[in-house]
């Protein structure tokens, strides 16, 4: 099976009293097991023309469900500082956050709901990308 | 303002036909603003001695909403490969994903839903933090 890394490094001198500098590495592995996750999209880049509402990136229906370790990946990859991507979860699109030009994200996907996005204006770029597990542990 | 820089790294030799390797760093700033996020609560650590059900680990009434570029680390800083951490949003099963040991997860917050954990062991420890801003933009 496949080995695929993820490390995330939060560092700053002055956000607080004492420097920040946190780099936490993991393989992502299928829910219970010491084995690879075995499936991956890619990374899909899009450029909207125009604005998205409830736009569906992630397809619950693409995916086993509940005993799961399936990751998602997500980055507004618009220039300036303004223009965000919203991120929803499920049918009745609750709001996770926003991302701004820049800002990506990385969270577990259960496989049971399904991750739309907004978007606040015309020609925005996005990636995105899901790494999961063929069938449920 | 603080500088607090984001950076993650994901590689694996064989999850495709292509060797993968993708950096990509941010700068969490205020929304829709080139001035970074001055609010840190700092890392908490935690190990639960008893299975939690939706506990409440970001709270929305701490953070102003809507216009907002806050983020969320969250951690499983458990050992062996079955002690897993269900993260929700507030609501009725907005199941985001399962943590297993080792992994963590960065994500978007708008501050409109608590975010919870759920666990089924004992001892499952955690780690999280949130980076905000004081007002909303």
């Amino acid at each position: 099976m496949a080995t695929t890394t993820a490390t995330i490094t939060l560092s700053s001198a002055d956000i607080t009293g004492d420097a920040l500098n946190l780099t936490k590495s993991t393989i992502l592995n299928k829910a219970n097991t010491a084995t690879g996750l075995d499936q991956f999209t890619g990374i899909t880049t899009v450029v909207y023309a125009a604005a998205q509402t409830a736009k569906n990136i992630v397809d619950a229906g693409d995916y086993a469900n509940t005993t799961t370790s399936h990751k998602v990946y997500i980055k507004n990859s618009s220039p300036g500082t303004s223009d965000f991507v919203t991120v929803e979860i499920g049918g009745s699109n609750i709001i996770m956050g926003h991302l701004y030009p820049g800002d990506w994200c990385f969270f577990p996907y259960e496989g049971t709901l399904d991750v739309d996005i907004d978007t606040s204006a015309v020609g925005m770029k996005v990636e995105y990308g899901v790494f999961s597990q063929s069938v449920a542990s | 303002m603080a500088t607090t820089t984001a950076t993650l790294t994901l590689s694996s030799a064989d999850i495709t036909g292509h060797s993968f390797n993708m950096t990509q760093s941010a700068i969490l700033t205020k929304a829709a603003s080139s001035t970074g996020l001055d609010e840190f609560t700092g890392i908490t650590s935690r190990k639960y001695t008893s299975a939690q059900s939706d506990t409440v680990i970001v709270d929305k009434d701490d953070y102003v909403d809507t216009t907002v570029a806050h983020k969320v680390y969250i951690r499983n800083t458990s050992t062996g490969n079955s002690d897993y951490i269900l993260v929700e949003l507030e609501g009725t099963n907005i199941f985001l994903g399962r943590l297993y040991p080792g992994d963590w997860m960065f994500i978007p917050y708008a501050g409109t839903k608590n975010i919870l954990v759920t666990t089924l062991a004992l001892n499952v420890g955690i780690e999280y933090g949130v980076f905000s801003q004081s007002t909303a933009s």
